[in-house]
């Protein structure tokens, strides 16, 4: 009898339940909150991307001079041209292993404090933000909101360089100056890492 | 306690469980359509990255300059609706949109002095531009003086706290442009034309 009436209760406050539901959000992010942490995420949840925008910082203020106020202002350029090539689909050659490449190559230069001539050195980090951007590119057009993806990604990226760049200035102190070339040498392994792994999965 | 009770008193404490907050008497009376004014570039991206890019290129240029910006650009705003109604004028194009913001985030990392009379030219047409796109938010139910005047007001005050903003991080005048100050504006610029130059490859797109 308990159990009957128990039912009949349930079954009452069922309809209301089902009527009243919200709409479950917990897994698709949506419109503009959902594009804005998409985009400022994929920067920050890729190591490989991480680990070589803020190599991108320190080895701007390491180079210092135009290097560091040229940086914040080009790069986020340069790659949106890499991105526009993603958004357009335009494929570019092995960009993993290239990504990968680009942690390894900025790490030792970091590392190894290597002191190039700015326009070599705009020419490196130019190629690499343009196989960065355009990973970042090819995910635009399927964001919840294109335009919220494309400022997350950017601002993500320019954080990271700031926080390159704010790591560089560490340099002012000699115990600094051996805190990021082991840095640097972190951020190489890890480019090394990711070239290894790219290379095994292409072959 | 009877069944029925006990299912009562079940179903109203589910329902006052799920109860949200009630919203419903400033926003629907008289000044509705002066609130869906002001909160609708608010809340657009597109219109506040236009805004704040605007009103930080008019910080970064000084108070000298930046200040006409407070009149023309509500006054632009209040045009471009104007038009789109009186005219049926359609939005313009999203590569022409993402073409401004380029061409906005290129004038501040470019850190251009730029003529006060250029500088208005260039506010009131951007105020034109967001001011027709915000008027596809019209129904003929809407009060259009009200409406013009919650964009007016959302444009005046957006753009004169964002210049504010700029003008005392940019403080003092007399720095040069390569100060981290100076590069920190002129970064935000280099972040704005990006977002522009990717708006304008994805209108290629689709």
């Amino acid at each position: 009898m308990m159990a009957r009436k128990l039912l009949y209760s349930t079954l009452a406050v069922a309809p209301l339940l089902l009527l009243t539901a919200s709409p479950g959000l917990a897994h698709e992010q949506t419109g503009v909150s959902g594009g804005l942490a998409n985009g400022l995420l994929h920067p920050l949840t890729g190591l490989d991307h991480l680990v070589a925008m803020v190599a991108v910082g320190i080895w701007g203020a390491q180079l210092g001079g135009v290097a560091i106020w040229v940086l914040p202002i080009v790069f986020p350029l340069v790659m949106a041209f890499g991105a526009v090539l993603g958004i357009l689909k335009i494929g570019l050659p092995v960009p993993e292993l290239v990504i990968a490449l680009s942690g390894l190559i900025l790490g030792l230069a970091v590392a190894l404090r290597v002191r190039v001539p700015f326009a070599a050195a705009a020419a490196i980090v130019a190629v690499f933000a343009i196989f960065h951007g355009h990973a970042h590119g090819v995910e635009l057009p399927t964001a919840a909101n294109p335009l919220a993806y494309g400022c997350g990604f950017v601002v993500a990226t320019g954080l990271l360089h700031a926080c390159g760049i704010t790591i560089g200035a560490l340099a002012r102190w000699p115990v600094g100056e051996r805190v990021i070339q082991g840095v640097g040498a972190a951020i190489a392994a890890l480019g090394g890492y990711f070239l290894v792994a790219s290379l095994g999965a292409a072959a | 306690m009877s069944a029925r009770l006990r299912t009562a008193a079940l179903t109203a404490l589910v329902l006052l469980a799920q109860s949200q907050i009630a919203d419903a008497h400033i926003v629907n009376a008289r000044l509705g359509d002066f609130y869906a004014g002001a909160l609708h570039p608010l809340l657009t991206l597109q219109d506040m990255l236009v805004l704040v890019a605007l009103g930080v290129l008019a910080g970064s240029l000084g108070a000298a300059s930046g200040r006409w910006l407070v009149v023309v650009f509500p006054l632009g705003l209040c045009a471009g609706l104007g038009l789109a109604v009186a005219a049926s004028i359609a939005p313009v194009p999203p590569v022409v949109d993402a073409a401004t913001i380029l061409l906005l985030g290129l004038l501040l990392a470019a850190s251009l002095r730029i003529p006060v009379a250029l500088l208005c030219a260039i506010a009131f047409a951007l105020g034109m531009m967001r001011g027709a796109a915000n008027a596809g938010e019209l129904v003929p139910q809407t009060d259009r003086l009200l409406y013009a005047a919650g964009l007016a007001c959302a444009g005046y005050v957006t753009i004169t706290l964002v210049m504010a903003v700029a003008l005392t991080f940019r403080r003092p005048d007399t720095e040069p442009v390569s100060s981290w100050r100076g590069i920190a504006l002129r970064a935000i610029g280099g972040w704005v034309a990006a977002v522009g130059l990717m708006m304008a490859g994805l209108s290629f797109a689709t």
